[in-house]
């Protein structure tokens, strides 16, 4: 049975205009990489979502931002935000206590319950682990409901690896759950694998066997990671990704994001690599 | 023969022969549209393509900022880059190799005298073609027929003549055309003085441009630009002309060089492809009204 | 029912006292020292006011009548921190009472198109519908196409407007009015003052447009041509700029962007064109559609295949404007004729062709 993925199911609390929220913590993940809770003015949890969704963060006045929540808890979603623009520039010069704005969550998201049962070998790289991260902590919460689950994770040097207390941490103490790190470099501070992402996902040699690969990273990663998939055998329907693109409003409406008939912002941004076969689209 | 159809009968021939012998790899002139009488940019690559070129009193487009984005696709041994110039694109090639947009020993460039275009409805001569001051092209490698006798324009007639407006009717008249820009930025893309590789309207980090669609952005808008190109100019026309909204934007441009004519004796921009631009060097004559 | 066209102004003078009003009327183009342009005549729906004379002969206005709906800029609310310096976020809901007197029956089905934009696929857009809801389209047949009309191959009838309120049709002395809808039928019996009963004497002759195309089996077509090489033929001569994008009724994209004073400010949403550079491009400067071809691709893909894909109705309704105003003469009929010609077996795979999200 490959597993189902929703699409189109709209549910944003907001549409277009934010509520104000506040930064309640923030941890430096990487020199350029911080982790943001963010919960609204009352100190509560700004909206429900599910793993793989993502919402708009406005840093009032600068300007408006996609990003995927990359954890949430009782009373606050978490994004895991790299500084490479205007808008995310201004965010890491925010403080706990500064005033955002918030709006959503948009999107669909990964199939947490269609992948139970299922071996799961999640493949990132730098940044791209954020969307991963929220189902990959959904999964560890509720562990004995998934079989074997992998990390291969891949950043240029160790300044780029995101969530590393975790992955050399709190991850490796649930049973059956293996964390496989490399750098693209040799560095200060490791003596870990150097490789780059996909030869070493290939070296780990994976069996497509009840299991379903969730993949997110940059073009090239994306590309070669992809390929290395269909190498060891995964067909494209037990491949799954979640999609970048420039988004605006979040439900469908302003255009840019819009690839053959769908809006990534609103149909997905969470395909399975079947899907993808039929749209216009490529990794580049 | 008219002398149109009788340039248009050696363009085609002449076409024909630099690609058939790869001279060049592609050259850029006009074709027909679909409406009588319309014409549009045509690329051709191949000499049987020739005879789809089209040289009419009607060829309102002005091709020369073309060269910068085929040339940027164009394999530079396979061949130059052909393009039909007459006065006001070539001096825009000028401009272009000026700013190091292009390189001269890519192009081929098939000069045309030209009497001035019309506009396909009215049948009246365009507005950018009335006070040409250089119906022969300043720039070529041949000439495609014979050279034709430059007129009297008055370039700044109608600068002149709104120089006598008072103040506050010259405000009301371009504020209503800056209410009318709808801000698709024609102008700028076909403008070969517009160049920049990442224009101040673009540069949102910065935000010297808000996305308003109103008087004061729109005129913010062009007034900018206008003052950018001020200096480099070379009064083609051509954004009045693709404007679809109908902002008099050869007035505005036309002051901005009457002034630094007056202030610099500036000249005509785009004449060759060395001068100096007024604003780009400095004199210890230059006047210095504010210091 | 019929309206005398001597009761027109009366008439338009009478709902502006209710709503706001507007109707095709050339835009004014002064000149003031004798100097001109080569615009020809331009036009656009305009409220309504007095000294506003409107031309029911205009086909068809240089600007779409799509800003009553989508206006160019639209603030969306105002933010900032109050003296205490708690923050605010203040939605703007500004939508008033619209009649729209004299859409084109192209005018109205590009209204039909916003609609399943802005209204279905879960969500209604907030500032759109209840403008929506709020306007009043009053149709009027076409006496005449223009060079370059062509909706009636895009399978819209250019003598009556499905889904206005209301439909006109110009005779002689008098218009021809016919409710469509409920909302319709009521405006006519509040119009009763103005209106007489009876038909016009003399139906005047269907207009059709002698400027045809064949878009049967277009999206069929278009779904093999992705990357077919004739995308990177028609693109040379395009600008990018944004002019077919700003005077098409049914191009809704929006960019969303901000004013500010200090930390207090608005933030808006505006008309943006995906043949602009930045349209796609991201933080950190990647950019999916960087280059001139894949953008020209998904406009026209869109307009063409990918719309009807998502919602069963072509977003290219025949209006012409495009075809009027392209500074280059990029002609979407001519794209359509290049579409239905282009062998299909030709090799797609164009060395150097940018794949596009």
């Amino acid at each position: 049975m490959p597993v189902e993925i929703e699409h189109g199911c709209a549910r944003a609390t907001e549409q277009l205009v934010p509520i104000a929220c506040k930064i309640s913590s923030i941890s430096e993940e990487t020199s350029d990489v911080k982790a943001f809770r963010v919960q609204t003015l009352e100190g509560e949890k700004p909206f429900d979502c599910e793993p793989g969704q993502t919402a708009m963060l406005s840093v009032i006045p600068y300007g408006e931002c996609m990003f995927c929540v990359s954890a949430q808890g009782e009373d606050y979603v978490e994004f895991t935000i790299k500084k490479v623009g205007y808008v995310t520039t201004q965010l890491h010069d925010l403080s706990v206590g500064d005033v955002v704005g918030l709006r959503g969550p948009y999107g669909n998201w990964f199939p947490a319950d269609g992948l139970r049962g299922k071996d799961l070998l999640f493949v990132g790289g730098g940044i791209g682990l954020a969307p991963l991260r929220s189902l990959l902590t959904y999964v560890l919460a509720h562990r004995s409901d998934y079989g074997r689950v992998d990390l291969v994770y891949s950043g240029s040097t160790i300044d780029d690896l995101v969530f590393l207390s975790d992955i050399q941490g709190a991850w490796t103490e649930y049973p059956d759950t293996h964390m496989h790190v490399s750098v693209y470099k040799e560095c200060k501070g490791w003596d870990g694998e150097v490789s780059f992402t996909a030869p070493f996902l290939e070296k780990l040699a994976f069996s497509p066997e009840g299991r379903i690969a969730i993949l997110c990273g940059g073009p090239s990663l994306f590309r070669t990671c992809l390929e290395s998939l269909e190498k060891m055998g995964f067909p494209p329907e037990d491949i799954i990704t979640t999609l970048e693109m420039k988004m605006k409003c979040g439900i469908g409406k302003c255009g840019r994001c819009n690839v053959g008939s769908l809006y990534i912002c609103l149909d997905g941004p969470v395909f399975t690599m079947a899907e993808l076969a039929d749209l216009p689209w490529s990794a580049d | 023969m008219s002398d149109s159809q009788s340039i248009q009968a050696s363009l085609r021939s002449r076409a024909a022969e630099l690609l058939a012998s790869d001279q060049v790899a592609e050259l850029i002139g006009w074709g027909a549209g679909r409406f009588p009488d319309q014409t549009t940019p045509l690329f051709i690559t191949q000499a049987d393509q020739a005879e789809g070129l089209v040289y009419s009193e009607y060829c309102q487009n002005t091709l020369g900022k073309y060269a910068i984005t085929e040339l940027s696709e164009l394999v530079a041994d396979q061949g130059k880059l052909a393009i039909c110039v007459r006065g006001c694109e070539s001096r825009g090639i000028n401009r272009m190799l000026k700013d190091n947009q292009i390189e001269r020993d890519r192009l081929y460039l098939l000069g045309i005298p030209c009497s001035g275009m019309k506009n396909r409805q009215s049948g009246e001569l365009l507005s950018k073609c009335m006070n040409c001051s250089h119906k022969n092209p300043v720039i070529y490698d041949e000439l495609l027929g014979e050279t034709v006798a430059e007129g009297e324009p008055d370039r700044f007639g109608a600068v002149c003549a709104l120089e006598e407006c008072d103040r506050a009717s010259r405000e009301q008249y371009f504020d209503a055309a800056f209410d009318r820009c709808i801000r698709c930025y024609a102008c700028r893309e076909v403008c070969p003085v517009c160049t920049c590789r990442e224009c101040f309207v673009d540069q949102h980090e910065v935000g010297w441009q808000g996305k308003q669609g109103n008087t004061t952005e729109n005129r913010f808008y062009s007034l900018t630009r206008a003052f950018h190109i001020s200096d480099r100019c070379v009064e083609c026309g051509e954004c009045e002309r693709a404007c679809p909204m109908g902002l008099p934007l050869m007035v505005l441009n036309r002051k901005l060089v009457k002034d630094l004519d007056d202030l610099f004796q500036a000249g005509e921009a785009g004449l060759d492809a060395v001068a100096v631009n007024s604003l780009g060097t400095y004199d210890v004559a230059d006047v210095e009204e504010f210091m | 029912m019929l309206l005398a066209k001597n009761r027109l102004l009366e008439l338009l003078e009478h709902l502006s006292t209710q709503a706001r009003v507007y109707v095709p009327a050339r835009l004014e183009v002064a000149s003031l020292a004798g100097e001109s342009t080569d615009s020809g005549t331009l036009s656009h729906f305009v409220q309504y006011a007095a000294g506003v004379q409107p031309d029911f002969e205009l086909v068809n206005t240089t600007l779409p009548p799509k800003d009553m709906l989508f206006p160019q800029t639209q603030k969306m609310y105002r933010y900032g921190f109050d003296t205490d310096g708690v923050p605010y976020i203040d939605p703007i809901h500004d939508a008033d009472e619209v009649v729209v007197f004299g859409l084109r029956s192209c005018d109205m089905a590009s209204i039909d198109c916003m609609d399943q934009v802005f209204l279905t696929k879960g969500y209604e857009d907030e500032f759109y519908a209840p403008r929506r809801q709020k306007l009043l389209c009053v149709a009027l047949a076409c006496g005449q196409a223009a060079e370059s009309c062509f909706c009636d191959s895009m399978g819209i009838d250019p003598n009556v407007a499905a889904n206005a309120d209301i439909q006109l049709v110009a005779g002689d002395e008098a218009f021809s009015l016919s409710a469509q809808t409920e909302k319709g039928q009521a405006a006519l019996s509040q119009w009763q003052a103005f209106l007489s009963a009876g038909e016009l004497p003399v139906a005047p002759a269907p207009t059709s447009c002698s400027l045809k195309v064949e878009a049967n089996g277009l999206k069929d077509k278009l779904e093999q041509m992705y990357e077919h090489p004739l995308w990177e033929q028609i693109s040379k001569k395009c600008l990018t700029c944004g002019t077919c994008t700003f005077v098409c009724p049914t191009c809704h994209c929006f960019d969303i962007s901000q004013s500010n004073r200090m930390q207090m400010g608005e933030r808006f949403r505006s008309w943006d064109s995906c043949m602009f550079f930045d349209y796609t491009e991201m933080a950190g400067h990647h950019n999916p559609r960087a280059a001139k071809m894949p953008r020209v691709r998904q406009r026209f893909m869109h307009k063409l295949c990918f719309f009807e894909e998502r919602y069963g109705c072509s977003l290219c309704v025949g209006c012409g404007r495009c075809v009027a105003q392209c500074p280059v003469a990029l002609d979407i009929t001519v794209l359509i004729d290049q579409i239905g010609a282009a062998p299909l077996d030709e090799k797609q795979d164009v060395e150097g062709a940018v794949h596009a999200g």
